[in-house]
């Protein structure tokens, strides 16, 4: 089967000041259709700007310095900008941490669901209104109206994440970004939005690339785990395969320190 | 937000008792009664007739009692009589009211349509020549002092150039315009004390603009709206100009302070019959009860504007409006 | 405009590794121009100030009835007034005045400032509400009001100038210092610092002044171009500086009615209270840069 997405010796610089930094200097990953990419490391080795790279949202100070991003057949990183325009949202979409700083806080839930809907769809008002009820029910929010009309300061970690979903899903993306989507919430609202995740992957089928540094998460959720340390991916296996005869020294490290605090 | 609007408005009540208390205190605590400076620039004035005054007034009453005594007077709206020519105080503020509104309204409005979109593009464009220039003439008409620029301008375009009358209200045969003519007239005449008070004031809000543009951009929801699909333009104008712009409304109320005190001077300059020039009078010539009344109300003003303020931004920003 | 940095086309300066390198004089002055510029103008003005019987060509107060409104030239660089009194002279110790009056009117603001700022935040409750409520109170009368209205009962001195000035600038810093204090109070190691029984003057030397003193400068830079403004505002109305003592602003009352006749005296005093200012403005925009 043909890869959907495929990163090959990415390396990411910024410049700050007189300085640059490398923040990514060698990723290499690929994602099948229909299936979960979990990739895993701590903090600052470089995973969300991976994951940002692939449609080109990085801050103004970074830059692509070298490699190569295949999505569906084409080159993503010749693409220009009103190209990638039409994939963000509609074949690549992306949740984050922290869904509440993630939404826009002067305007409604309802609104930006229906502007993620209307961006590639030709829908009207009323259609687009009733096609975001129906995501939200998706998601398992029932109570539609009353969330269209929130404001996300008013709703809770989780329902905000929900709605974030729904919105992400609002186009029947191909390949869906998270990252870090339950390092915010609380464990219980983690549980629930998972296994939303994996229903939803499995309903309505589309491939999810998981950036987390969770390795419980990663240990219950994966197909396969890439492990990326200081930019560099350094490791590559399936899901049992990476616990069981991990190889790279840093994967290590990172499942002993599970392992001590009782987690796997 | 109900809650936050009463507590805001319950608070009006020991701030305006604050204002009076101060503004007695200010004109009452100055060495020498105002009727003795009064004999002082009018040696003719005997001690008798100076005594008589001092009753008339209700100066020779102990401090406490005729704040009081004045406070009831205010809250009749009755602000005493001016000493120059014994009219009602209230009547020569109201009549000056108006033109003083008007200038001070034209160039908010001004302020508002030059200084949004230039902060906007400055941030937009942060670091390039355009930014740089834009910082420098901020600065520099930030430093000028604002009677400073009604000079070079008087000088430019009412002398040398000849094209704006120098200073008054309206043309001394103005009865005799016909409606048109007189409309033209005063705008002729209002155009640089416009123009000056507008220079003086849109360089701090074009950078306030610019300052909350540059900090909207960089807030996390911009990542999802670029990840959307949204072109440049759409991120910019739609998601994050929203949020810079909501703290300037709150600008409208406290732009008054300022406002206020900047058409003493330029009233002065212009020969604008306002109540910044009223102002000035009543200092230069002692008039009490002009100069408590004008304080107060510049208190008032303000406390007012504060308020509109607070009470606009919490109408506006959804997270105040809405306590979750 | 954020930049989309295409894989081929990227122009990567590559200046030094991501280490910390210690940077020259040189360097850290290119990094702050404002600074630079702002001290250099402050200073060169100060100097002077100070340095005003030497500098200046003439007295300032030589009435010179023969050389009327004269226009720059070799014996006046800067031309004569109406009482044919030496412009530049005036100038040098208009500059003075401007700068004294400045420096102390904000002295006193800031010396009442610290005192009910720290009042206010080390009492709590009813002093502080009662000092706060203080400040509210003044912060809604426009400046420029309460100071006429002041002048209007006192006689306009220099003295009196720098002190109502004062007395009407205390709240900014008050409420710096203020905060700085509150926000200590909640500060954790602060607390723990006082469970290992830290006496409060180790406290405030070590922790509330220098977290407090950048925005109080700041603040007192800015509030020393502000009062310069006041004062040639007040200088200019007559109820400032009076001549023949020279200050800029009393300078520009002649500028109104010599207008189109005699343009140096309009141009001159104007700049140097402009550039006076934006001296002021760059030193507060590059302390700002330090401070973060």
């Amino acid at each position: 089967m043909q890869n959907l997405l495929e990163i090959k010796n990415l390396k990411v610089e910024f410049h700050l000041d007189n300085q640059v930094i490398t923040a990514v200097s060698g990723a290499n990953l690929d994602i099948k259709e229909n299936e979960v990419v979990v990739l895993a490391g701590e903090s600052g080795s470089g995973k969300t700007i991976t994951a940002l790279s692939i449609c080109r949202i990085l801050p103004h100070n970074a830059g692509i310095v070298s490699g190569s991003i295949n999505f569906a057949g084409r080159e993503m990183l010749t693409l220009k900008e009103n190209e990638l325009i039409k994939i963000r949202g509609r074949d690549i979409s992306y949740i984050f941490q922290e869904p509440v700083s993630f939404l826009n806080p002067v305007y409604t839930i309802g609104n930006q669901i229906m502007e993620a809907i209307r961006l590639h769809q030709h829908k009207n008002k009323k259609e687009a209104y009733e096609e975001t009820i129906e995501l939200l029910k998706k998601v398992k929010i029932w109570e539609g109206k009353r969330v269209f009309q929130s404001y996300p300061h008013q709703l809770s970690g989780g329902m905000n994440q929900r709605a974030f979903i729904a919105m992400s899903l609002a186009c029947q993306p191909k390949l869906l970004v998270a990252d870090e989507p339950t390092t915010s919430l609380d464990v219980t609202i983690e549980a629930e939005i998972l296994e939303l995740l994996m229903e939803l992957k499995k309903s309505l089928k589309f491939s999810l690339l998981f950036i987390t540094h969770n390795l419980s998460i990663a240990r219950k959720i994966a197909d396969r785990i890439f492990v990326m340390h200081k930019g560099k991916v350094v490791e590559e296996a399936g899901r049992e395969e990476l616990f069981k005869s991990p190889e790279h020294f840093h994967t290590k490290e990172l499942i002993n320190a599970y392992e001590r605090i009782g987690r796997i | 937000m109900t809650n936050y609007l009463i507590r805001r408005l319950l608070g009006i009540i020991p701030l305006f008792i604050g204002i009076t208390i101060i503004s007695f205190a200010i004109v009452h605590l100055a060495p020498g009664k105002p009727t003795q400076i009064e004999q002082a620039l009018n040696p003719k004035v005997s001690q008798e007739v100076r005594l008589r005054l001092e009753k008339l007034y209700g100066l020779d009453k102990p401090l406490h009692i005729q704040y009081i005594n004045w406070v009831v007077q205010l809250s009749k709206f009755n602000f005493g009589r001016s000493f120059i020519d014994d009219r009602p105080v209230a009547e020569k503020i109201l009549e000056r009211i108006p033109v003083t509104l008007a200038i001070n309204i034209s160039s908010l409005i001004l302020i508002f349509l030059i200084a949004i979109p230039l902060g906007v593009k400055s941030a937009i464009k942060a670091g390039t020549a355009f930014d740089h220039a834009t910082t420098v003439l901020v600065f520099l008409l930030f430093a000028a002092p604002t009677f400073w620029l009604a000079l070079l301008l008087m000088q430019l375009l009412s002398i040398q150039l000849g094209w704006l009358p120098i200073s008054g209200l309206k043309s001394l045969d103005f009865e005799y315009f016909s409606f048109g003519k007189k409309i033209l007239d005063l705008a002729h005449h209002l155009f640089l004390p416009i123009v000056v008070s507008t220079l003086g004031g849109f360089a701090g809000l074009t950078r306030y603009m610019r300052s909350n543009m540059i900090d909207a951009l960089k807030q996390p929801y911009i990542y999802t709206a670029r990840a959307k699909g949204l072109s440049e333009r759409q991120v910019i104008y739609k998601h994050a100009l929203r949020n810079a712009v909501l703290p300037v409304v709150t600008i409208i109320g406290l732009a008054i302070p300022g406002l206020l005190g900047g058409s003493v001077i330029f009233e002065s300059i212009f020969a604008i019959p306002g109540i910044g020039r009223l102002f000035y009078e009543a200092v230069m010539s002692r008039d009490y009860p002009l100069i408590m009344a004008e304080v107060v109300l510049g208190g008032v003003l303000t406390m007012l504007g504060n308020l509109i303020a607070d009470i606009a931004y919490a109408y506006v920003d959804p997270r105040i409006k809405y306590k979750s | 405009m954020p930049m989309w940095i295409r894989a081929s086309s990227i122009r990567v300066k590559k200046r030094s590794p991501s280490h910390h390198v210690t940077k020259s004089p040189v360097t850290k002055m290119k990094k702050n121009p404002y600074l630079v510029i702002g001290i250099l103008i402050i200073g060169l003005f100060s100097l002077i100030a100070l340095l005003a019987p030497l500098l200046s060509p003439d007295d300032p107060a030589q009435i010179d009835a023969g050389n009327l409104l004269m226009p720059p030239s070799g014996a006046h660089l800067l031309g004569t007034d109406s009482l044919g009194r030496d412009l530049l002279s005036r100038m040098i110790y208009g500059s003075r005045i401007s700068l004294i009056i400045g420096v102390i009117a904000v002295g006193i603001a800031v010396f009442l400032g610290v005192i009910l700022g720290s009042l206010s935040g080390f009492y709590g409750r009813f002093i502080d509400t009662l000092i706060m409520r203080f400040a509210d109170i003044m912060l809604c009368f426009p400046t420029f009001f309460l100071i006429l209205a002041v002048v209007a009962f006192l006689e306009p001195s220099i003295i009196n100038i720098m002190v109502i000035i004062g007395l009407t600038s205390w709240m900014g810093p008050a409420r710096l210092i203020r905060s700085e204090i509150l926000s200590l109070k909640e500060r954790e190691f602060i607390q723990a610092e006082r469970a290992i029984g830290a006496s409060s003057v180790r406290i405030i030397t070590r922790h509330l002044i220098p977290n407090a003193a950048g925005p109080v400068l700041v603040n007192a830079t800015l509030g020393i171009a502000g009062a310069i403004l006041l004062e040639t505002g007040l200088s200019f109305l007559g109820l400032g500086v009076q001549p023949p003592i020279p200050s800029w602003g009393n300078i520009l009352i002649e500028a109104k009615s010599t207008l189109g006749i005699a343009w140096w005296i309009t141009v001159f005093p104007g700049l140097a209270i402009l550039i006076t200012i934006l001296g002021f403005n760059f030193i507060a925009e590059g302390l700002k840069k330090i401070i973060g």
